[in-house]
């Protein structure tokens, strides 16, 4: 079974297939505009004419790559090329602007490639356990990890916790724009049928980060006329690095495998998620945000976790774990295999075959992401004069590709002005887009939850899951708090 | 020589202007696409791009599908009726055509304002309970509605599962809890972690966990038994009148020439029975459907009455 397994996962062409989907995956993440699910499901129709085994490893080729490449421009341009990247971006893009752009991407790299074999592990060796966690949550669970989830603005919103919150509270507003999923009620959308199905977030994000970035530039070229090139000393991460490495991608792409299990919650949670807890947990956490190495390698290890997560639902149930395992779904019925338990069953040379896969699509990313570290760095010599425009461009052709409507393109102008703003005053936004992300997951859940339990309070402490995120939630307010006044008895002694 | 290059140009020239005014029946001289209104990926956009990639002999300067989402659809089809009616926009239509304006949601889309070409596929509700539930049939479980308040998961509030849950409840005279969700895979897995007593989504789609003998399917909202699943009966066989189903058609702006309209139906019709079609609606777990533009025309009116009752009373 395993030799017929590995028969068809490196047969050459399947192979090749595989390294063009993962390069092309890098490239689509780290184009600002273009996520990850916009570039499985442009490479879906092709799939149709290949067989089982060639459609599937490609996708997950992108998949992979796309997770992985997002980080570049993160970290080189301070404009995460898809949504999971966003936590990397704002720390990667500090040592970025300090000349460690190399070992930034370094760190990223191997700190993904490891997240990603750790995931396969977990889905090779417990999936059916996994997936068995994962069908314990119902609302209140999902509730509880929203809200956690929130409680991490504190943690990126840099200079003033309090103007984090408040942005923070402003993304769950405009999250709450469009029609309900409740009630089925159209809430402020002024009769404009754009906005029914509310604020697509991804236009938010163009915005927010690359568009105003570019804003930014436009700025400085007018100033200054032309910055000097920085270049790129180091691309293997440092000595005293690997360690570094080493633990977070342990502790964090374990962690984005758990996250990527659960349904409907994917790898821009993940990553923030692990940026808030790799900040709690560090001795130096007041250094986060100047460029500090932990706060690139928990996210990316995280983000790249959830890549083997989310095929455990797909796979042992049949359900998706994320929006790209959503298309899997499709593009392996499309070739008359049914995802889920029958799966292993009846096609186990299919499933052993996406196991070595993705194995080996991480190899690919490890490869074509070191051999190229120099290449992707040429971009901070190109002038701004040349760079600014195509980002420019970058953002209006992301934008108006997501849903094919301008009114998008309107959508990330605004929040690109209002980024821009955000910039001169020096608030972070990623707040914002955290709440964007879970401020509809907390309010939805919240009610379906009490819908669920006609409207008993107690549901929401009913489950141990419950009750783990809860003491979590707890911590991660009062931690801080308390290390303060550790700290401050400390100094008094 | 340069006798030749003008006696070229002017052959050209007389040549365009030929089939200028050869035009007007020249259908189709223009790529035209298909707008589908859901998003890539999802059961409408792979049917349509099956269908497209059927209907390219047809079609020789090409055939596309286009993703235009938002608003449940009415973005999409709103966008898809207001093109120009030559021909070279179809619009993919669904039951949200006839359901989203009766709840206020639909913006400005009127199935009145399209000319209906075909349908091509159908999908019917199933009333799916866990493997484990204690209902082992339909009566089983409605006869416990009566009395105990039941959780039917759905795929958001005024979506055609959810119209399903409220057809099923009505017919039966009992009352459910409706329990909204993103879209039908999330009420899928919510009942698969056993946190809801049934969901009303399609046959489609609780089918592969169906088989794998994870859930059960005690009845389907269809008027007919279905291809896939023909040990299961439907409800109206169980004395519940009551069928609801979901199903994709194509469709174009009122004012488009007839010439056109019969050329797109003719072709619609001929690629949904070919070959290739077929294999891939297999496959891909969809039931072939095909209904002709007067039957169609005539469906969705009978659709927008029945769901206007049917919301209005939510």
């Amino acid at each position: 079974m395993i030799i017929d397994a590995l028969l068809l996962a490196l047969q050459p062409s399947v192979l090749l297939y595989m390294f063009l989907g993962v390069a092309g995956g890098i490239f689509i993440g780290c184009l600002p505009g273009l996520t990850t699910t916009m570039g499985v499901a442009l490479v879906l129709p092709i799939t149709f004419g290949m067989d089982a085994a060639h459609s599937i490893l490609l996708l997950i080729g992108v998949y992979v790559g796309a997770v992985y490449g997002g980080s570049i421009s993160a970290i080189l341009l301070n404009t995460p090329g898809t949504p999971a990247s966003a936590a990397t971006a704002i720390d990667g893009h500090a040592m970025a602007a300090r000349g460690e752009a190399g070992r930034a991407l370094g760190i990223s790299t191997i700190s993904s490639f490891l997240g990603g074999i750790i995931s396969c592990f977990f889905l090779i060796l417990i999936s059916p356990y996994l997936a068995e966690f994962a069908l314990q949550f119902s609302a209140p669970e999902f509730f509880m990890l929203a809200v956690f989830g929130l409680c991490i603005i504190s943690s990126i919103s840099g200079r003033s916790v309090l103007i984090g919150f408040l942005c923070g509270a402003f993304g769950v507003l405009i999250a709450t724009i469009g029609i309900d999923d409740i009630s089925g009620v159209a809430r402020f959308t002024f009769g404009n049928i754009n906005l029914f199905s509310g604020v697509n977030f991804i236009p938010v994000m163009i915005g927010l980060f690359a568009m105003s970035q570019a804003f930014v530039a436009v700025e400085e070229m007018t100033k200054e006329g032309r910055l000097e090139a920085k270049k790129v000393t180091r691309v293997l991460p440092l000595k005293e690095d690997w360690r570094m490495i080493f633990k977070n991608s342990s502790i964090f792409g374990t962690l984005g495998t758990f996250i990527g299990s659960i349904p409907g919650v994917g790898a821009d949670i993940a990553s923030f998620i692990a940026y808030g807890q790799s900040k709690s947990l560090s001795k130096e956490s007041e250094k986060y945000g100047t460029g500090v190495t932990d706060a690139i390698s928990a996210p990316e290890s995280a983000n790249n976790g959830v890549t083997g997560g989310a095929l455990i639902p797909m796979l042992t149930l049949g359900v998706p774990g994320d929006a790209v395992a959503a298309i899997m779904i499709g593009a392996l019925t499309v070739q008359g295999l049914q995802p889920g338990p029958l799966l292993f069953q009846n096609n186990t040379e299919v499933v052993y075959a996406i196991f070595i896969g993705l194995l080996v699509a991480n190899v690919f990313m490890l490869c074509i992401g070191l051999s190229s570290v120099r290449l992707f760095t040429r971009v901070l010599i190109v002038p701004k004069s040349v760079l600014t425009p195509i980002i420019f461009l970058l953002c209006f052709v992301g934008s108006y590709s997501l849903a094919n409507n301008f009114f998008d393109v309107i959508v990330m102008f605004i929040f690109g002005v209002f980024g821009y703003f955000l910039k001169k005053i020096e608030v972070s936004p990623s707040p914002i887009i955290l709440g964007l992300i879970l401020g509809p997951m907390a309010e939805s859940n919240f009610r379906r939850a009490l819908l669920m339990s006609r409207g008993e309070y107690d549901t929401f402490f009913s489950t141990g899951i419950s009750w783990f995120f809860f003491i979590l939630i707890l911590i991660s307010i009062f931690f801080p708090l308390l290390k303060k006044v550790i700290s401050k008895l400390k100094s008094a002694n | 020589m340069k006798n030749k290059i003008k006696s070229l140009l002017i052959s050209s020239l007389v040549i365009t202007s030929a089939t200028m005014s050869y035009a007007a029946n020249n259908y189709p001289e223009n790529a035209v696409r298909i707008i589908v209104p859901y998003s890539a990926g999802g059961g409408s956009d792979s049917v349509s791009r099956a269908l497209a990639e059927a209907l390219k002999p047809k079609f020789p300067e090409g055939i596309a599908v286009e993703n235009r989402t938002g608003g449940a659809g009415s973005v999409g089809m709103s966008y898809g009726m207001h093109a120009k009616p030559n021909g070279e926009t179809i619009t993919m239509v669904a039951p949200e055509l006839v359901m989203l304006p009766h709840s206020g949601n639909g913006g400005d889309i009127d199935y009145k304002k399209f000319k209906h070409l075909a349908i091509v596929n159908s999908g019917y509700a199933a009333i799916t309970v866990p493997a484990d539930s204690p209902y082992q049939t339909l009566d089983s479980l409605l006869n416990d509605a009566k009395d105990k308040n039941l959780l039917f998961g759905n795929s958001g509030t005024g979506s055609i599962w959810h119209i399903a849950g409220v057809g099923m409840e009505k017919a039966a005279e009992v009352e459910f809890t409706h329990i909204p969700f993103k879209g039908s895979s999330a009420a899928i897995t919510s009942l698969l972690g056993k946190h809801l007593d049934a969901v009303s989504v399609s046959y489609a789609e609780v089918a592969s966990q169906v088989d794998a003998g994870l859930l059960r399917t005690l009845a389907v909202l269809a008027p007919h038994r279905l291809i896939d699943a023909p040990n299961i009966p439907t409800a109206k066989e169980l004395g519940y009148d009551v069928a609801i189903g979901t199903w994709r058609g194509y469709s174009v702006p009122l004012e488009t020439p007839d010439y056109i309209v019969n050329y797109l139906t003719d072709a619609i019709l001929e690629a949904a029975e070919s070959d290739e079609f077929k294999t891939f609606m297999a496959v891909s777990n969809n039931d072939i459907d095909i209904i002709g533009p007067e039957e169609f025309e005539k469906k969705v009116q009978r659709e927008d009455t029945f769901y206007a009752e049917l919301i209005s009373g939510l």
